[in-house]
């Protein structure tokens, strides 16, 4: 393997693992607090897919449309996370686990169709944002920086929330109502007001996720369902509610399926599920998980 | 028991209208053809039913216009079959005991087709299919009542692809990415088929597959651009798909780094939004089964004027396919001197069809039109705004099975 080789390999794994880790992050963030397994987490990325290529058709005049994008798309999905959590999920925390399923899983239905009524079914695409275009020479190899800038973002977004989570007094809120939830609740915090605002934050990063991810790629209906199993992969493999985690997780998974494509092709597909099935029994509460 | 009441004298009612209206219905001089139009009208392909159904409308106001059908004209009833084979099949019953349908047309789904396909063969009424590819329609699962007026998956997704490479290009080391599915399987089986026989130095030196619907190629992406093949190979990745692979593929460079066989580019709906400065597969190898901006003559280009008014967007294949179907169903009716299905079936076997893409045989063996494939390069001219075929040439029925292929495939 050349050195041109490796680091390709490398560095498109890396990138690819760093948009899954926004989106499995705030699965994991979710599950962490409110204890919910959001199935339509992936849809909610969709979604952010969808507001980046409706806002940068709409801005298309105003210089850096894309950045004004990346500013707004995420807050929107995050606002429309906070009328799912206020509206449905908040009834159904009482009830069996079978319940959210259910309901997270019409959900992946009725957005999804949303999203078919009123962007139609024909693939849209968004022009990769001035000045991340271009490419960079590497090693003898030339690599879209736009790459390295999802690499970047993906590095940033979990240093913000580290911190945030460890050393900011919202932090520690969360971090109380995670740990116990009757002792913070009487301690005097606002429980209900902390679940919402942490799935309005899980969803922020998964819109973050899908408003990144046009200028590479396409938006297209169905590409939740994809982004969804990839997100199940790493936080079973990170750990189930570990932020450091769904970081390890998904580098985990993009290095493990690009060299796996580079070395033996004709079963990279099957290794992400192979390491899943050995984690679930040496270590089934994930590599950097809490056991129950 | 008062609802159960109301229901049977709801029933009645209903019976008796049909009834009264079935008798007020003015005795008509000359009842329509009744063709069937089954589609996929909703959903994420309807674009191909509704590009479908203008192209049969085109060819009914023709013909009916010019007198119709041994002067009876053409009537076509749509109906959607939202992709799913029990609904098809279930509006596929409908038009033939409802609607008295003479025949039936359609779909773009191979399980909703397949299923209509053993319906009639019970019903003994003739089904031509215009739009679905599944190359075991008419091989594996071939019968007497169904035909298909199209390409299938052996040509366009393996054989033409091949043809053309071996008639231009002659890559020796050829890479492989496909769809993780069957489709994507048998496309990357039929073309080293008929590669590795038309250039036996040629090598296929690695298969890569990626899950079906992957929008993130960049790792497949460097491993391409680092195999050392000379030539890469899309098996079956198509649509939304092909356009995220172009896109990231441009973006490495890797057109420019070596040849691409991307047998979709050519498809218009794929590719008909991408404006010129935008990633698009720069000098691909691809194939088309509808290329309307490189066939000459008055009858194309009037039919593509009459589909862009119709629907406000390009012809697919699949309108040229029903357009021709209908001309096709018009010269068999005539020969056969009426609307009697195994007579119709006589007449079509073996047909030439004149059409404006060209002579086309209808293999009487297989029931298969020799529906040509194009092939060219894609690039940007004066003539469209998107990236389009230039066509270099066209692959006839050197693209399918041959009759001993199907024979050696039936017997098993």
């Amino acid at each position: 393997m050349t050195l041109e080789a490796f680091t390709g390999q490398a560095l498109s794994g890396i990138s690819v693992g760093m948009v899954l880790f926004l989106v499995a992050a705030g699965l994991s963030i979710i599950f962490g607090t409110l204890k919910v397994l959001n199935l339509a987490h992936g849809t909610i990325y969709m979604v952010g897919g969808f507001l980046c290529y409706l806002l940068t058709s709409k801005l298309v005049q105003i210089p850096g449309a894309f950045w004004w994008t990346l500013f707004i798309a995420p807050v929107a999905v995050a606002a429309i996370g906070g009328v799912i959590e206020v509206l449905l999920l908040r009834r159904i925390y009482a009830q069996e686990m079978l319940y959210q399923y259910i309901l997270t899983f019409a959900l992946i239905l009725i957005i999804g169709d949303a999203c078919k009524f009123f962007f139609g079914v024909s693939y849209k695409t968004v022009a990769v944002p001035w000045p991340v275009n271009g490419n960079v020479s590497l090693w003898g190899l030339s690599f879209p920086l736009y790459n390295l800038f999802l690499i970047g973002c993906g590095i940033f977004v979990f240093l913000a929330l580290s911190a945030l989570i460890r050393y900011t007094s919202l932090g520690r809120i969360v971090r109380a109502v995670t740990h116990n939830r009757e002792m913070a609740s009487a301690l005097g915090i606002n429980v209900p007001r902390v679940y919402t605002g942490v799935f309005m934050l899980g969803s922020y990063l998964a819109g973050l996720a899908g408003t990144l991810m046009p200028p590479m790629s396409v938006v297209a209906l169905g590409s939740d369902m994809a982004v969804i199993i990839e997100c199940f992969i790493i936080v079973v493999i990170g750990g189930l509610g570990s932020l450091p985690g769904a970081f390890l997780g998904a580098i985990i998974l993009g290095l493990l399926n690009a060299f796996g494509i580079y070395i033996i092709p004709k079963l990279a597909l099957a290794f992400p599920f192979m390491l899943m099935i050995v984690i679930l029994i040496i270590r089934p509460w994930g590599l950097l998980g809490k056991p129950e | 028991m008062r609802n159960g009441w109301r229901m049977v004298i709801v029933m009645i009612l209903a019976v008796a209208m049909t009834a009264v209206f079935a008798a007020s219905s003015p005795a008509q001089e000359k009842k329509p053809i009744v063709v069937g139009f089954i589609h996929s009208m909703s959903g994420a392909m309807s674009m191909y039913g509704i590009s479908s159904e203008a192209g049969g409308k085109i060819a009914i106001e023709e013909i009916n216009a010019a007198g119709g059908v041994l002067g009876r004209p053409f009537k076509m009833i749509t109906r959607d079959d939202k992709l799913n084979p029990e609904v098809g099949l279930r509006e596929a019953k409908d038009l033939l005991l409802s609607e008295k349908a003479d025949f039936l047309t359609g779909t773009i789904s191979s399980a909703v087709a397949l299923a209509i396909s053993n319906y009639v063969k019970r019903e003994k009424k003739l089904f031509i299919v215009t739009i679905s590819q599944s190359s075991s329609i008419t091989e594996e699962n071939f019968h007497r009542y169904v035909f298909r007026i199209n390409t299938n998956a052996v040509p366009y997704w393996g054989y033409a692809p091949a043809i053309a490479l071996a008639k231009t290009k002659k890559a020796k080391k050829i890479i492989s990415l496909g769809f993780d599915y069957e489709t994507g399987k048998n496309s990357l089986k039929g073309f080293k088929e008929k590669y590795l026989q038309l250039v036996p130095d040629a090598k296929i030196i690695d298969e890569l597959w990626a899950p079906l619907g992957t929008t993130d190629f960049t790792a497949y992406i460097t491993k391409i651009a680092n195999s050392g093949a000379d030539a890469f190979f899309l098996a079956c990745i198509y649509g939304g798909g092909e356009l995220a692979f172009t896109k990231q593929a441009y973006a490495f460079g890797l057109y420019d780094k070596m040849y691409a066989i991307q047998p979709c580019a050519g498809d218009v709906e794929t590719w008909s939004g991408v404006k010129k400065g935008e990633p698009y597969p720069k000098g691909a190898l691809a194939t088309a089964r509808y290329p309307f901006w490189a066939i000459k003559g008055a009858r194309n280009e009037a039919f593509v004027d009459k589909h862009l008014k119709m629907t406000g967007f390009w012809p697919s294949y699949g309108a040229m396919n029903q357009y021709v179907t209908m001309y096709a169903m018009k010269a068999a009716i005539e020969k056969a001197g009426g609307v009697d299905t195994e007579k119709i079936i006589d007449a079509l076997e073996g047909m030439i069809l004149d059409t404006f893409v060209g002579k086309i045989p209808i293999r009487a063996y297989d029931h298969q039109a020799m529906m040509p494939n194009w092939y060219g390069i894609i690039d940007f001219t004066q003539k469209l705004t998107f990236p389009h075929l230039i066509a270099a040439g066209v692959i006839g029925e050197e693209g399918y099975h041959t009759v001993d292929q199907i024979k050696k495939l039936r017997g098993k």
